[in-house]
């Protein structure tokens, strides 16, 4: 048992890549894949009920404010250490991770025949690089599992995507890649500077902290700035921020069901957790200088989204666009600074992983029955399909942010946190208070993202059939009300009672919010004194 | 602090209700189970809701009588708790939202019951109860809510509920339009009202309505702050100062998208297109009155803000004129009732621009008996009429349907303003206190001029209406004049249009498909068609004639609460005006500072205060002869107007009843194509042509895809490891990313050693 607790997460992170290696196993011996997808959800199913333990019980929390945390060396001659351990911010997307894929998988039930043993191989690893994402503390290895990341989605889209999977494959995959390599340097830079001020180089998140609140190292405004940069490249064009948002419709359109609902309720997160764990914490002096430009670009994205999204003919490329002004409001709420607008940031990453993520899965129910999303294609679905229908307005309700499903909470929360910011402080132009200004503007999003969806919504289900081929379409199976009714029940409970999502994450919070707000980012010339 | 766990079972009833159809109906598939659930379930709201205002079997008394108006609260759980904000679910009900409840939850009982006569044989019978309930359960959570956020959630729902019931006849086209538009618009409004949260929050610290104690936690009402402070002073630039004034406003916007005011407010006659019990509950007497109920529930701030009053008086004033007027030219019967319910609720803002805001509650509660009678007696006629909605159709109803025609002449005398009639007592109030009003200069005479020329064309309208369908001939067989039949299409293909819609039409619709299958779509909802020859129209039955005769008895007898003293004392009563005692302490004393319940520190002094507020109440008692002089006058002179109104309306419509009527008008001021023209569609086509296919796939992908073309243009040598699978390709990838990678650690090594 002890072992157990020990190693939690790294049975966490190894769990589905065992399951892979089930799944080769499998096929090479029976030389058939018909049980490959009860595997594959078996593991998957298992590696979620395990992880809801995380907050069962927290077990031992180290100084640092990890726990389930477990250190050990790994490449002794960089100094690189296998360092893992969660914390209210990354308990909750380890969770949302292994909840997602048990879903994933039952939609590709039907969806996938070519190739079932690859594909689910990928899924699995997918799996583990993501968690492995979530749960590192070392640079080095986060860097490792940020890109190994990268490879399952590639083949996940390049293979079982629509017709132009080719192009949007590479687009995701250089974009994406491109953006990481600056990250790199960046990483590298700070064990030099590490080394060169101690005498010891550290790929170490928790020791490069604690040095950088110590005083211990320390490096000029314009080193922190590049630094800043490069990590938040690479993390922005993850979210993706504008304008770096373009490899996202592609990638979504043209991936297989599964691949874009763990696009859009995962990855994407992967983004928004490195600009909260590492940008805001490594750099609180650079984060509060930008922050202007983050807020501004999230301002853009959530309009532009919107906009965009409002004229698209095909649904699941509308709900892309939609992804990026709602990946918008959680930039905003990060860079506001305020404990409020912060907690909202992690509480949207949620929803939107969990109404979003139901928003692919029910277009692609209609694409299997269909083999097409265009919106003009259909009409008057409600009137054969009515089950799916409810769930479908359920689900666009709650991405509208209706108060009493979750996406509201989370909204709510970071407008309100944008609001009471003081990150715009320092605009002082026409003596207006630019943080209430910005705060409007992005409110406007709320208006935009009902005109979107009510509009597909509209055309979609209501008024008469008009195409005939939609008269037949059968309304979900059991499989698929199955696999959708998880999402429904969390849209509702976390919209009425935020509770315990926000209790659990409250104390890392608030920590992060405490560093980036007041405190030194190892600058020379301040004197890094902890003050409130 | 009085405790009643009660409270939330008026919510929660409803709530039930809407669940249990919702998951049994489909299967139970009878009319009799979905009605008497959803009947059942109201009414348990509106015992409850008698039972806790009046005080009947508490232990406390009544919320309508608690002394200086404490609330009676119910704390459920708290709902979002992060830093130094708080939002509970909790319900309080004080003497305004008992009001509301009383009334939302009996006008709720009566249309529930009149709806499961008037949807009988509908498919979707359950579905529209769930519906229906569900609305139920938003409107009383937003009057019920003890603070800003749960209200919110009221807000919206209603917005939900709204958008769900215009659209349930889900197969016509108008209707899906008419849904979204009614959503889009009011959202426009939600935007207000959230940022008047923020604002009120940075401004005070709470959302909360009242002073409680949660959980050992003291919380503050943001309200009794906000009319504690300073108020601001009258100048435009107090808008944009970020203060009192910003906030008002703010919550202004929320209330002209709820209750369609100038400039939101083409959504309400095109929400006609829902089921008419629909646009009686929620389009004439609770939902639309929301926005009032908003304003009055913050008159503190509104009191402290006055450039943000008379905004709100203006825009009132406005809205009640311009929608009169184009009621003037309706042919569709709900139509004329949907200009007419914008005109009314103009009234109610006027009066709250002008400080009147017991007169605008008070004309909140009769309007919901008047115009939900009308609106009721409109969907008696027809139901009576086979789904005939258009006026020059109809004609001499009289005869056949008595009751409904007896009880909509109530209704029709209580909205132009005949005593003693419920509308006359508070229209009149609204009118005398518009005139009286103090510190807007000229405007009082402007604002009261533009009231009573509306009075008379009320009046006018009403009687148009009410001639075309019950006097002159039978015209249930006339074609419609060729000139209106082809010009009525094409405008409601132009208001379709709003909202984005425009971009609808223009996509390649299967519209070949739609032709052939017309014919199965026949057994369409309230599908428009021919009367049978020998066709008669009908009385409806008891379940909708009963509703009609309640509902005519309190638009008789409803306003005599508020009989004001000026009127009373002529027939030597003194002063009965019950109603405005009732909410005289929810009206705020602005200025006065007095102490939070559980502070027991400045008792001293809040006790001065409250004397001082005594003082103050009981001034209004006091009446002087001029004023009371000048408000008989002024009763007598509106219902001459009044009078005057009918008699035009009669000698007019009574010779010509299908008299043309301007065609701007019509048209309604053309105020939807403006929209289209000018706001819909332009931002429609900059983000399709401008962002969409300008920016995102010509700027942004022209430079991302010419890299790389450039790129494998340099690549042309290693083009051979390219082709092929891509699998091949992206392994080629991968290595060159794992190259660069290990390059980077190679050199990050070098650097450490």
């Amino acid at each position: 048992m002890d072992f157990i607790i020990e190693n939690f997460l790294t049975i966490l992170i190894l769990l589905p890549t065992f399951g892979a290696l089930a799944v080769v196993g499998h096929a090479l011996v029976w030389k058939q894949e018909g049980g490959l997808k009860w595997i594959t959800l078996g593991f998957t199913v298992l590696n979620f009920l395990i992880s809801l333990f995380l907050v069962a019980d927290k077990g031992a929390i180290s100084a640092s404010g990890f726990y389930f945390e477990k250190n050990i060396p790994w490449i002794k001659a960089i100094n690189t250490n296998y360092h893992v351990g969660v914390d209210g911010l990354s308990v909750w997307l380890v969770l949302l991770t292994t909840f997602i894929m048990p879903i994933s998988v039952l939609s590709a039930w039907r969806a996938i025949e070519k190739r079932q043993t690859a594909f689910y191989v990928f899924l699995l690893l997918l799996e583990s690089a993501m968690i492995g994402v979530f749960v590192s503390l070392d640079l080095l290895v986060f860097y490792l599992f940020f890109e190994a990341s990268l490879v399952p989605m590639f083949f996940l889209i390049g293979i079982w995507g629509g017709e132009n999977r080719i192009y949007a494959a590479v687009k995701f995959f250089v974009y994406t890649a491109l953006g990481s390599l600056l990250m790199l340097v960046a990483i590298i830079a700070l064990y030099y500077l590490h080394f060169n001020q101690t005498g010891i180089g550290t790929f170490d998140y928790v020791t490069l902290v604690n040095s950088l609140k110590t005083g211990t190292l320390v490096f000029s405004k314009e080193t922190g700035l590049l630094l800043f940069g490069a990590f938040a490249l690479a993390f922005a064009i993850k979210v993706p921020l504008f304008p770096f948002h373009t490899w996202l419709p592609d990638a979504h359109t043209e991936a297989p069901t599964a691949g874009s609902v763990i696009l859009a309720a995962i990855l994407l997160k992967l983004g928004t957790y490195g600009l909260m764990r590492f940008n805001l914490v490594l750099f609180p002096e650079a984060s509060r200088e930008l922050a202007w430009l983050f807020i501004i670009l999230a301002i853009i994205g959530i309009i532009y989204g919107a906009l965009v999204a409002m004229v698209q003919p095909d649904m699941k490329r509308l709900v892309a666009y939609s992804s990026v002004a709602h990946m918008g409001f959680v930039i905003l709420g990060m860079f506001s600074f305020t404990e409020t607008g912060m907690q909202g940031a992690l509480y949207q990453m949620l929803n939107h992983g969990i109404a979003t993520g139901a928003l692919f899965l029910l277009v692609g129910f209609i694409y299997e029955r269909r083999h097409t999303r265009a919106i003009t294609e259909f009409g008057g679905l409600a009137n054969v399909m009515p089950i799916y229908a409810t769930i479908f307005v359920i689900t666009t309700m709650a991405s509208i942010g209706l108060p009493f499903l979750n996406g509201f909470v989370g909204e709510f929360l970071i407008m309100l946190g944008m609001w009471t910011s003081t990150a715009l402080d320092n605009i002082t132009y026409l003596n207006w208070n630019w943080n209430y200004v910005a705060t409007m503007f992005a409110g406007t999003g709320v208006i935009f993202a009902a005109v979107y969806l009510l509009w597909m919504v509209q055309r979609v289900f209501f008024g008469k059939i008009t195409n005939p081929k939609n008269r037949q379409l059968l309304d979900l199976s059991w499989r698929e009300i199955g696999l959708i009714a998880p999402l429904v029940f969390l849209m509702v409970f976390m919209g009425v009672y935020p509770k315990p999502f926000l209790d659990v994450s409250r104390e890392s919070i608030a920590a992060i919010q405490e560093r980036v707000l007041h405190q030194a980012g190892g600058t020379i010339a301040e004197v890094p004194e902890n003050s409130k | 602090m009085t405790e009643n766990n009660f409270l939330s079972l008026i919510i929660f009833a409803p709530l039930f209700g809407a669940v249990i159809n919702w998951l049994f109906g489909k299967k139970m598939n009878s009319e009799l189970f979905s009605g008497a659930v959803a009947c059942s379930m109201i009414g348990v709201s509106t015992v409850v809701a008698f039972m806790i205002a009046f005080g009947i079997g508490t232990p406390h008394v009544g919320a309508l009588f608690a002394p200086e108006g404490k609330p009676v609260l119910d704390q459920l759980w708290t709902w979002i708790q992060v830093g130094n904000f708080r939002a509970d679910f909790g319900l309080g009900m004080d003497r305004l939202s008992g009001i509301y409840a009383l009334f939302v939850t009996f006008v709720g009982l009566l249309i529930h019951i009149f709806a499961t006569g008037y949807m009988h044989g509908d498919k979707g019978f359950y579905r529209f109860f769930a519906y229906l309930n569900l609305f139920m359960f938003s409107m009383l959570t937003l009057v019920l809510a003890d603070n800003f956020l749960l209200m919110f959630v009221g807000w919206e729902g209603v917005g939900l509920c709204s958008y769900l019931l215009i659209g349930y006849y889900i197969k016509r086209n108008e209707a899906r339009r008419a849904a979204k538009k009614a959503f889009v618009m009011n959202r426009i409004g939600d935007w207000g009202v959230l940022m008047a949260m923020f604002l009120i929050f940075t401004l005070t610290g709470s959302l909360s309505f009242y002073d409680k104690v949660v959980d050992g936690t003291q919380v503050q009402s943001s309200l009794n702050l906000l009319s504690q402070m300073t108020a601001d002073p009258f100048t435009f630039g107090a808008l944009f100062a970020g203060g009192l004034t910003s906030a008002a406003i703010l919550l202004f916007i929320g209330a002209t998208g709820k209750s369609a005011q100038i400039p939101l407010l083409t959504w309400l006659p095109d929400a006609m297109a829902g089921p008419t019990p629909v646009s009686a509950l929620i389009h004439a007497a609770t939902m639309v009155t929301a926005g009032v109920y908003l304003v009055v529930r913050c008159n503190g701030l509104f009191q402290n803000a006055p450039t943000a009053m008379f905004i709100v008086a203006i825009i009132g004033a406005a809205t009640a004129i311009f929608a009169a007027t184009i009621g003037l030219a309706q042919n569709d019967i709900k139509k004329v009732l949907a200009y007419s319910t914008v005109s009314q609720l103009g009234y109610m803002f006027l009066a709250c621009g002008v400080g009147a805001f017991t007169a605008a509650i008070f004309h909140v509660m009769t309007h919901a008996f008047f115009k939900a009678l009308l609106f009721l007696g409109s969907g008696s006629v027809i139901h009576g009429m086979h789904h005939e909605q258009d006026m020059r159709r109809m004609g001499n109803l009289k005869k056949y349907m008595p009751i409904t025609f007896a009880t909509m002449l109530t209704g029709w005398l209580a909205i132009a303003g005949i005593i003693p009639f419920a509308g006359f007592f508070s229209k009149d109030e609204i009118l005398y206190k518009t005139f009286a009003a103090e510190g807007i200069g000229n405007w009082a005479t402007v604002l009261w001029v533009v009231g009573i020329v509306t009075a008379v064309l009320t009046a006018v309208y009403m009687t148009r209406m009410m001639v075309m369908t019950f006097w002159g001939a039978e015209r249930f067989h006339d074609e419609l004049p060729v000139l209106e039949s082809s010009t009525e299409p094409s405008r409601a293909e132009e208001n379709a249009y709003a909202l984005g819609d425009a971009a609808d039409a223009k996509m390649p619709h299967g519209d070949a498909h739609a032709l052939a299958h017309q014919a199965e779509d026949e057994d369409d909802d309230e599908e428009h068609h021919h009367l049978p020859r020998d066709f008669k129209p009908h009385e409806s039955p008891w379940t909708m004639t009963v509703p009609l005769i309640v509902l005519a008895i309190l638009s008789t007898v409803g306003g005599l609460v508020g009989i004001p003293y000026a009127l009373s004392s002529i027939v030597g009563a003194g002063d009965v005006n019950v109603f405005e005692h009732t909410l005289e302490p929810v009206i705020a004393k602005v200025g006065v500072k007095h102490a939070p319940e559980f502070s027991n520190i400045k008792v001293e002094s809040s006790e001065k205060a409250v004397d001082e507020n005594a003082a103050h109440a009981a001034e209004p008692t006091e009446h002087s002869a001029a004023e009371i002089s000048t408000e008989r006058l002024l009763a007598l002179l509106s219902l001459a107007l009044a009078i005057g109104g009918i008699t035009i309306g009669w000698f007019i419509f009574q010779k010509e009843p299908l008299k043309q009527m301007p065609k701007i008008l019509r048209d309604k001021w053309r105020i939807d194509e403006f929209y289209n023209g000018y706001i819909v569609n332009p931002i429609t086509n900059l983000s399709r042509t401008g962002l969409w296919q300008g920016f995102d796939l010509g700027v942004i992908d022209g430079i991302v895809n010419g890299i790389g073309h450039s790129v494998a243009a340099l690549g042309g040598v290693v083009r051979q490891v390219q082709v092929g699978f891509v699998r091949s390709y992206a392994a080629f990838m991968l290595f060159g990313a794992l190259i660069v990678i290990g390059y980077f650690i190679y050199y990050g090594l070098k650097l450490v050693s």
